[in-house]
């Protein structure tokens, strides 16, 4: 068809006047005409209008055959058939409830995963051409990884040397303290460079934003507020501008407010203020970032110029490279280190949807519950085939009907697929719903307590393109098998009423028995793959880290920020612990400088006489400072030597308790109590030899996912002089919570003016768990929602067929068969349909589970006891699902049932 | 007007009347009336056509572009509509011709040794 048949048709569908209002008058013309011609010829009036008429034809078929043309015909059957199907729909409304509710769940969790990967990783930045920017990135070819991470020497060498970018910026995201001492009022604050607004080309809501000005060395504090800190904060007043914001103790002056909708260029966060790099040096003192050759905190991007194409921006990089970087060496590395310091060169990346870490934590587990969500989805779609096939033969008769009244085959396929595609929109409305609660919820979920996770989750073309093409790709998927059987009628045992409809009926039992068996495989790789992650969260809960989680709350003192002098920070800390001993309910304390579990490590590299065949990283051991309390409160077995105590000084000698990994791997076979280690300090030079007075039992450093590492604790009072903050490990006789408050009084008693962050140890074990956790929770819910599907899809199957078959095991009972005969006819068919489910499922999850071994921890992708288990709940429910109606067909009453007939 | 039975009409071959309806409009435009007349008349009878059935394909000529309608008088003053013949109704005329004269010389190339066979 033409497109210009099309859009005649389109004119004529909104048209005032329409073509059949002509037709009448053509039509009367013509035949005024052929009765003029036949009186001429002689006949009789009566006659001649007669034969006009007889020489005419039908009418109204001329008159429907040249309207017809005009009109979108299939428009007129779509909205035929949604009306015809509405009917349908509400004539059986519990069906109808079932299959919306079975969709809304299937299409809803696929939109809410959905938009969960829309928003961390597809969703363009709301800035201007989004996807011009680009990414600066080092690329190291001895290591053949890029990094995104930039000292500020080597920022401002790219944006004094660049001439690739209209123009370039940096920025790091920090969090700093709006309260002034006590607990911790954390700011999402980012550090951004002159160009950053102006190259992302914002506008501002009020005041201005930081420009090139605002950035200069020395510069004043300036801040810029996010448009909802600006709401929340001032109510959106413009007496905001010009103000003071406190930032770690320090007075910012808000110059203006950036536009809503900018969250910032780090995806998964949303900043509250602003403020140039060079206001830094404010915040650090004397030993500032800005002149640091390896404070790696920046992440640097730009506008590609107009015309330059990316291999052109790539190469131009490339010869920039050596230069720029020659010129940020850092001077305190090892020959080696800065001579492959400057064999980097400098690539680019698209920047147009931001820079997430939530995606590279994400990014695997998403896809795998999009998996996972993709197979409940299968598994609803076999449940309402199954569900409408049994329909098809309830609504046999009517199909048979319209057919001998002329209905094609097509036709009535079109229509039964209208009905399943409304059915499947509504499913697709109500799991839209379902998707907004459940995003936000799972959003929430993944925040962890130091870190609140922010998406933005408003509703996108894509997500809502995403959500109709499911949609009808499931109503096809369900509809289809049942639409094109039920219509392959024969018409004559369809009008003859009779329910032994003898030709049809293996064909459709067999194409039941294939959907029940892929909705056991389905739901078998689900049940494995939940098990999997199952096991693999549970192994991980369990783990034994070394120390006791519980009832401990960690209370993280800055006194930087309060500015103690370095030389009076120990005797400060040392009263604070005094005093956090003394509260009631606190069992004991201790203190630390890294916080266990909070992902932060130290590291360096160690040596011992007998640890020089150690290369690369296995040279490198974990450090912590800490109290002589700090075993005895977390529970840490001392294995063998001696404690921290106050004989430990800053004055005494360097002294370590090791633990087993250290012990095993630097001093083999060895006792090292009383051996001494050095440490490698800058530039290859060792450091003076520290001496082993005890040995700890292994325990989980930084995350409870990460390998043991050999790990150095030394005493808190040999510290050195840059620790700023340090934490205090309160092990509580009452609930940990219940401390917070004497806690943070008892602190305000040394120094009002110490901001302090609480948490509890089980908080933070949870914390590092939180991606292992997301993935057993959802994956379970949705394991069980398969099984529930599973078990009420052969429930509905066997109950169907029971019925179908109800003349024939009358007749059979009748002919003596037992009950125990009729039972194992029943179950046995359905024994074969599971077992061939259950023989693919395994093949499928061998072949598929591999995807998920970088989730697993403790396990493989081929955990033979999963396996086992999920074909063993599988079978149990299939079982009871099947027994129910096997249990009917044997209560089946030989007379009743023959009487039928 | 000549009668003839029946059986000696011919069904008309699906499409053919569009080009039969092109046809008569060379000679100028005409009503639905007329093309059905001279349809008739220059098939000599032998076609037929229930006259009801050209106006659905003279709206589908409409659409395609053929031929353009317009209200006149006829000349017993009766008010009808008259259908002429566009450029792009010329070309597609002619192409339909050749098209046809095509198929016809086709089939009776197949026909031809089969009837003189059955003769024989």
């Amino acid at each position: 068809m033409t497109w210009k048949r099309q859009f005649a048709r389109f004119r004529a569908l909104f048209a005032r006047q329409k073509p059949s209002d002509d037709l009448g008058e053509e039509f009367r013309a013509h035949l005024a005409m052929e009765e003029q011609d036949n009186l001429e010829a002689g006949m009789s009036p009566d006659e001649a209008h007669y034969a006009a008429l007889r020489r005419f034809g039908n009418v109204t078929l001329a008159e429907e055959g040249s309207t017809e043309m005009w009109k979108w015909l299939w428009f007129e059957q779509l909205i035929q058939d949604v009306r015809y199907g509405l009917g349908q729909l509400r004539r059986k409304p519990g069906y109808t409830a079932v299959a919306v509710l079975t969709l809304a769940l299937g299409i809803g969790a696929n939109t809410a995963i959905f938009s969960l990967i829309d928003a961390v990783r597809l969703r363009m930045l709301p800035v201007e051409k989004p996807d011009e920017l680009l990414l600066v990135e080092r690329y190291n070819p001895r290591w053949g990884e890029a990094s995104t991470s930039f000292t500020n020497t080597l920022w401002e060498q790219v944006r004094d040397q660049q001439d690739v970018f209209s123009g370039a910026f940096a920025w790091s995201s920090d969090k700093l303290d709006l309260a002034r001492g006590g607990a911790v009022h954390p700011a999402n604050t980012v550090w951004v460079s002159g160009g950053f607004f102006n190259t992302l080309g914002l506008r501002p809501a009020a005041g201005r934003l930081i420009a090139a000005s605002d950035d200069q060395r020395g510069c004043p504090a300036v801040a810029v507020l996010s448009y909802g800190f600006w709401q929340d904060h001032y109510g959106g007043a413009a007496s905001a501008i010009g103000s003071t914001l406190s930032l770690n103790d320090h007075p910012f002056e808000v110059i203006g407010v950036a536009p809503s909708g900018f969250f910032g260029m780090d995806v998964g966060e949303k900043f509250d203020a602003a403020a140039p790099i060079c206001a830094t040096a404010i915040i650090d003192g004397e030993k500032t970032r800005l002149d640091h050759r390896s404070w790696w905190w920046l992440s640097v991007a730009g506008r590609v110029k107009p015309g330059l194409s990316r291999s052109q921006l790539s190469a131009r990089l490339k010869v920039l490279s050596p230069s720029i970087l020659t010129a940020a060496v850092p001077h305190d590395w090892s020959a080696d280190g800065q001579q492959n310091f400057v064999k980097q060169f400098l690539v680019a990346d698209s920047a147009a949807t931001g820079l997430s870490s939530l995606r590279r934590q994400f990014d695997e587990p998403l896809q795998v519950l999009m998996g996972v969500v993709g197979l409940v989805l299968l598994i609803a779609c076999a449940n309402i085939a199954s569900l409408m096939l049994a329909r098809a033969a309830a609504r046999h008769k009517e199909i048979a009907v319209r057919q001998a009244l002329g209905a094609s085959r097509g036709r009535l396929i079109r229509q039964l697929l209208t009905e399943c595609l409304m059915l499947s929109l509504l499913g697709a409305l109500l799991g839209v719903l379902f998707a907004r609660w459940g995003t936000a919820l799972l959003v929430r979920y993944i925040s962890t307590a130091r870190n609140t996770v922010f998406l933005d989750l408003s509703l996108d073309g894509r997500v809502l393109g995403f959500t109709i093409a499911i949609a009808a790709l499931t109503a096809i998927l369900f509809g289809l098998l049942p639409a094109l059987r039920s219509t392959s009628v024969s018409l004559t045992s369809a009008m003859k009423g009779s329910q032994a409809l003898e030709v049809d009926r293996p064909a459709r039992f067999r194409s039941r028995r294939w959907i029940v068996a892929t909705q056991v495989a389905l739901s078998m790789v689900l049940l494995v793959a939940a098990g999997l992650l199952l096991r693999s969260f549970a192994k991980l809960a369990t783990l034994d880290i070394g120390f006791d989680r519980n009832n401990v709350l960690m209370v993280m003192a800055d006194l930087k920020t309060a500015k103690i002098a370095p030389e009076q920070q120990l005797a400060t800390y040392d009263e604070i612990e005094r005093r956090l001993s003394a509260l009631p309910g606190v069992v004991s304390v201790g203190r630390s400088v890294m916080t266990p579990l909070s992902g932060g490590a130290w590291n360096n590299s160690i040596h011992t006489d007998w640890s020089k065949a150690l290369t690369g990283d296995d040279v490198l051991a974990w450090f912590n400072f800490v109290s002589p309390g700090f075993l005895g409160t977390l529970h840490m077995t001392l294995l063998a030597g001696r404690n921290f105590n106050s004989g430990d000084t800053k004055a005494s000698p360097a002294v370590a308790i090791v633990n087993q990994t250290l012990a095993r791997r630097f001093f083999p076979g060895l006792n090292p109590i009383g051996k001494t280690f050095r440490i490698e300090d800058h530039a290859d030079k060792l450091g003076a030899p520290v001496e082993v007075v005890g040995i700890v039992r292994d325990a989980k450093y930084e995350s409870l996912r990460v390998e043991i590492h050999p790990t150095a604790l030394f005493p808190a009072a040999q510290v050195p002089d840059h620790s700023s903050t340090e934490t205090f490990e309160l092990r509580s006789a009452i609930p940990p919570s219940a401390l917070v408050g004497p806690a943070q009084a008892a602190v305000a008693s040394v120094n009002k003016q110490i901001p302090l962050q609480f948490h509890t140890l089980a908080e933070l074990a949870n914390d590092s768990m939180v991606q292992e956790r997301l993935l057993a929770l959802l994956s379970g819910f949705f394991g069980a929602l398969a099984l529930l599907l599973a078990m009420i899809g052969l429930y509905g199957t066997l109950s169907y067929q029971v019925t179908q078959r109800r003349t024939e095991f009358g007749v059979r009972m009748a002919l003596g068969a037992g009950a125990g005969s009729i039972l194992r006819l029943v179950l046995g068919n359905l024994i074969a349909v599971l077992a061939a489910g259950l023989g693919a499922g395994v093949l499928i999850s061998l072949a598929a589970t591999r995807v998920l071994q970088q989730m697993l921890f403790g396990l493989g992708p081929r955990d033979a006891v999963t396996m086992i288990a999920a074909g063993g709940v599988l079978s149990i429910v299939a079982l009871i699902a099947g027994y129910i109606p096997a249990r009917r067909a044997t209560k089946v009453d030989p007379m009743v049932a023959l009487r039928y007939e | 007007m000549a009668k003839r039975s029946e059986q000696d009409r011919i069904e008309l071959v699906y499409g053919t009347l569009d080009m039969l309806i092109l046809r008569t409009l060379r000679w100028g435009p005409t009503h639905g009336h007329g093309i059905a007349k001279s349809i008739e008349r220059m098939s000599e009878d032998a076609l037929k056509v229930e006259h009801g059935s050209l106006y659905p394909a003279l709206q589908r000529l409409q659409q395609e572009g053929w031929i353009t309608a317009e209200w006149g008088v006829s000349k017993n003053n009766q008010r009808a509509k008259y259908y002429q013949l566009t450029e792009s109704g010329r070309r597609k005329l002619r192409a339909e011709t050749s098209r046809w004269e095509r198929f016809v010389r086709a089939i009776s190339g197949v026909l031809k040794p089969a009837e003189s066979e059955k003769t024989s």
